[in-house]
């Protein structure tokens, strides 16, 4: 999906829990994510805390969208 | 550390007034079991059946395999720290009833998973069809939730194991089988000249039917750590996992483990094997790199020349597999990895999720993606209706005639990752 995207002219941001498998397949940019049953949540938190933690991860993404890269890039949290 | 295991080989399996093992029968006791089972105040009910191989019977959804054992001498007791308390298994003499397992069924959640066919072309498949087999099924108290469902309908498969296990405790065996693992410096004085061989046992750990358990410890929760191969003989590891059947380890995998008896079997001769490191497949990236790295350090730490790697299950656990292998790899270490494929249901996709270069020694359970018909069997034993809704099922698996389209993923243990069956391409 990632790459065919990519094929059509958009850029793609993959965001996933296992990094090695995205960088397998071929996504440029990628953000990792929590844990494989919940990538963009965490049930242990309160629905405070967590909606920061999804409003964190998309704002990486987004950010991770605009920014030019060379090769296959992870966005790390800074 | 040494074990003798006493095989008694049981012929059949049947109800009786008293259970007991006799000139290779097995006679159950049903009301003495269900008793026994029923002390569980999560059971409501529990029902007995018997599928043997040949009959047209089709046992689903499968939750667990079990072979009855039990220990003769030495220390501890079967499924320590489960049903047994945690003392060190894997030494002194332990019976098995070969050709004997309890199978648990029921309904836990959503998705059910695992059939087994006694006949037809599904039971060339699983090699639980060629067993006498005892068939649980277990039903909760009203409201129960869902961990504590599968946990007591676990325990509910140790305890009929352990029960049956406990007739054969004073039987002479047929034929007795002796494993021994010297230790790492004894090991190196007798067979200097042999290559020095370990075997990494990957354990899947991902939730709900995807558990496997230690000791009684969740094993999502180790560090990759070593255990002996006896102790797992033993009941030291056992299964809580069973969603896309064909690639889970049952506790009767785990018991039979084939990588660590064709080990035994070279041990000594063209090699001397060196023992078992054991790690999980977390859902945590973190968690993946941590415990590779360990299972990594632990292969350097032995000085091993070579490690053999079984994976359990698929997809995101396939990025374990190939971590541990190039990890290993990558500290000079040869490896030889068994896993098996998503290839597609006509074979020509990717088969892994993840790769690497040093992954260059692969063994193959099969593709978990082939489609096979199951014809109607006389007798379902469990819930037929869900095949619809299996991993491996699809909307109108299930034909009006009573027969089912699949694919391989739902036959417990058809493209078993240890290594488990005899069917081959060749």
């Amino acid at each position: 999906m990632v790459k065919e995207i990519e094929r059509a002219g958009i850029p793609v941001v993959h965001m996933c829990t296992v990094v090695p498998i995205s960088l397998t397949v071929g996504a440029n940019r990628i953000v990792p994510t929590i844990a494989i049953p919940h990538p963009l949540g965490n049930p242990a938190l309160t629905h405070e805390e967590e909606k920061t933690l999804r409003r964190g991860l998309v704002e990486r993404a987004l950010k991770a969208l605009e920014t030019e890269v060379t090769g296959q890039t992870v966005f790390e949290e800074k | 550390m040494k074990l003798e295991l006493g095989y008694i080989y049981i012929k059949d399996i049947q109800f009786g007034e008293t259970s007991k093992v006799e000139n290779g029968i097995i006679y159950v006791n049903k009301d003495e079991l269900k008793s026994i089972i029923l002390e569980d105040q999560n059971l409501k009910s529990v029902e007995f059946d018997l599928a043997k191989p040949g009959e047209s019977v089709r046992i689903t959804p499968v939750k667990d395999v079990i072979e009855p054992r039990v220990k003769v001498e030495g220390p501890g007791g079967i499924f320590p720290g489960m049903l047994s308390k945690v003392e060190t298994v894997g030494s002194g003499k332990t019976n098995v009833l070969k050709g004997a397992a309890v199978v648990t069924t029921g309904k836990i959640v959503g998705f059910q998973e695992g059939i087994i066919d006694m006949t037809g072309p599904g039971a060339e498949y699983t090699p639980f069809s060629k067993l006498n087999n005892l068939v649980m099924i277990c039903e909760p108290i009203d409201g129960l939730k869902q961990p504590e469902h599968e946990k007591a309908l676990r325990f509910a498969g140790y305890k009929a194991a352990a029960y049956l296990g406990e007739l054969a405790k004073n039987i002479t065996p047929d034929e007795t089988e002796t494993f021994e693992t010297l230790s790492v410096t004894e090991g190196m004085k007798a067979y200097p000249e042999l290559p020095r061989v370990a075997y990494v046992l990957m354990l899947q750990t991902q939730g709900l039917l995807h558990d496997t358990y230690v000791y009684g410890v969740d094993a999502k929760r180790i560090i990759s750590t070593l255990i002996y191969p006896t102790e797992i003989m033993d009941g030291a590891i056992v299964s809580g996992n069973c969603v896309s059947a064909c690639d889970k380890n049952t506790t009767y995998h785990h018991l039979n483990n084939p990588v660590i008896h064709d080990l035994f079997e070279q041990h000594g001769k063209t090699l001397n094997f060196v023992g078992v490191i054991i790690t999980n497949e977390n859902v945590y990236l973190a968690d993946k790199e941590r415990s590779s790295n360990w299972s990594s350090k632990l292969a350097e730490f032995l000085g091993v020349d070579g490690v053999i790697i079984s994976q359990e299950g698929f997809g995101n656990p396939d990025t374990d597999l190939i971590m541990n292998c190039k990890k290993i790899e990558a500290k000079g270490i040869k490896t030889v990895i068994i896993t098996d494929e998503y290839a597609g249901r006509d074979g020509s996709s990717q088969s892994l999720a993840d790769a690497d270069v040093s992954a260059n020694a692969v063994v193959t359970g099969g593709n978990a993606n082939e489609v096979i018909n199951l014809p109607k069997l006389d007798k379902v034993i469990g819930h037929i209706n869900y095949v619809d809704i299996i991993a491996g099922g699809f909307d109108g698996s299930l034909h009006e005639d009573g027969s089912i389209t699949v694919e391989l993923q739902v036959i417990t243990g058809a493209t078993n990752e240890m290594g488990f069956n005899k069917l081959s391409a060749r």
